[in-house]
């Protein structure tokens, strides 16, 4: 009978969103027990969590690594505005005056769907600002986008998230298409443009406004491998920037009107 | 069903889904390791499967419910381990019940996996089969901790399962 009940359930979720509240209701309660849980089980987390690199520099060399991607993604939008100087002038002027805020945020939960999911919840909820469909970055790449909001917690959708697709523009040529996620494997990328050319290095940012549902400008990932089908398709798997599994501290865009976070120079 | 053994069901579930969701769940990654599946896995050995499939259902539904799937999803999965695990009990050896409870969660998790992908839901089922090995072995070692805990929890005074009490009556043949 149990089963008879769960299969109803499973029938009635998937036809419409009878649920809908109920879904709303445990996930707020569940959001605020999280935000007091991450006070005692954070510190103990994060100590699980930088075990492997205990006793080596690597830290270290995430941080420069960091900071390298940050400086190498300053250095492809500035060569991108040689080539186009006169629209981004106009762009990086109009980003500048649309009062673009970021909301730094910590992420106290994983995937409340037991690993299914995809999804991380942050410390933060409509009473701070937050709504749903605002990009989220961690300062150096994109790292999803808010599914739901609550008045003090919130639920991102990661990038990574296999059946997701960002909107992104290759930095070196220009050609747009969508970069799909696929989990830890990171994104398969395929441009739009059949007469594309993809090379390995390639730097992909999330689209320009309308390509994408992201502020446009936050670098996405690097082209690790790139195939040609028989058809002449190019697929391109890309190596995330953000990493899907070890976010911590990132920022929600309180941006509706569409800016560039990259012309107010990331966080 | 005794207030007592209630209340600790539900301290039980929270307890499990919190731990998963701000310990488990971001050490493990992308390893689908359940603490939740474990706790039911652990109660229906310790307690039989009629107790295992509530908890189960009643869990699963909880983090269903919490989650962007669809409900019913988890809480059918764990019913399932709940029920199985239940009916396998060894109860003498608790290594041998963990390796169970290891197995069968482990399963379970791909059968959720397996639901979500034909739902269309997020998963792939790829991932079922791929995560298969090491979620088991995550679960197993779960299992460990999770089963002496719960054994001793529900074998308290407080907390064990009222049993009908058979009176056997012995007629002893008389020799002339």
């Amino acid at each position: 009978m149990l089963a008879a009940v769960a299969l109803c359930f499973i029938t009635l979720d998937l036809g419409g969103g009878g649920l809908r509240e109920a879904h709303s209701g445990v996930r707020g309660t569940l959001g605020s027990l999280y935000r007091g849980t991450d006070a005692l089980l954070g510190p103990a987390r994060r100590w699980m969590e930088g075990v492997p690199s205990a006793g080596t520099n690597q830290a270290t060399i995430d941080s420069l690594r960091n900071e390298n991607a940050q400086l190498r993604g300053r250095i492809a939008a500035l060569e991108a505005d040689e080539r186009t100087a006169g629209q981004l002038s106009t762009l990086q002027h109009a980003a500048s005056t649309s009062g673009n805020t970021l909301l730094p945020a910590r992420v106290i939960a994983f995937g409340p769907g037991q690993g299914f999911d995809w999804t991380v919840t942050l410390d933060v909820g409509t009473g701070d600002g937050v709504a749903v469909g605002q990009t989220v970055t961690d300062g150096a790449g994109l790292v999803g986008r808010v599914l739901h909001a609550d008045s003090a917690t919130s639920v991102v959708l990661l990038a990574a998230d296999p059946g997701s697709g960002v909107g992104v523009r290759d930095v070196r040529t220009g050609e747009i298409g969508v970069a799909s996620g696929q989990g830890a494997d990171g994104f398969g990328f395929t441009p739009l443009s059949p007469d594309a050319t993809v090379d390995v290095g390639d730097q992909l940012v999330t689209g320009p406004n309308g390509a994408s549902s992201y502020v446009s400008g936050i670098l996405v990932g690097t082209v690790r491998t790139v195939r040609t089908s028989a058809d002449g398709t190019v697929r391109a798997t890309v190596q995330p920037t953000a990493s899907p599994t070890a976010v911590d501290l990132v920022a929600v865009v309180l941006n509706t009107d569409g800016g560039t976070l990259a012309s107010r120079g990331g966080r | 069903m005794r207030r007592a053994r209630l209340v600790a069901a539900l301290t039980g579930m929270v307890t499990a889904l919190l731990l998963q969701a701000a310990l488990i769940a971001p050490v493990s990654a992308p390893w689908p390791v359940s603490l939740p599946a474990v706790v039911v896995a652990a109660v229906a050995l310790v307690d039989g499967p009629a107790a295992g499939m509530s908890f189960g259902f009643a869990t699963g539904l909880l983090a269903d419910l919490g989650s962007n799937h669809p409900a019913g999803v988890l809480a059918l999965c764990w019913l399932g381990v709940g029920l199985l695990c239940g009916m396998v009990a060894d109860r003498r050896s608790v290594r041998r019940d963990a390796v169970t409870a290891g197995l069968v969660c482990a399963v379970g998790t791909a059968a959720a996996t397996i639901v979500l992908a034909v739902t269309h839901s997020g998963a792939s089922g790829r991932d079922a089969v791929v995560y298969l090995a090491p979620t088991a072995s995550g679960d197993v070692v779960l299992a460990l901790g999770a089963l002496a805990l719960v054994r001793r929890m529900l074998r308290s005074e407080s907390l064990r399962a009222p049993h009908p009490v058979y009176t056997e009556i012995v007629v002893a043949g008389r020799r002339g």
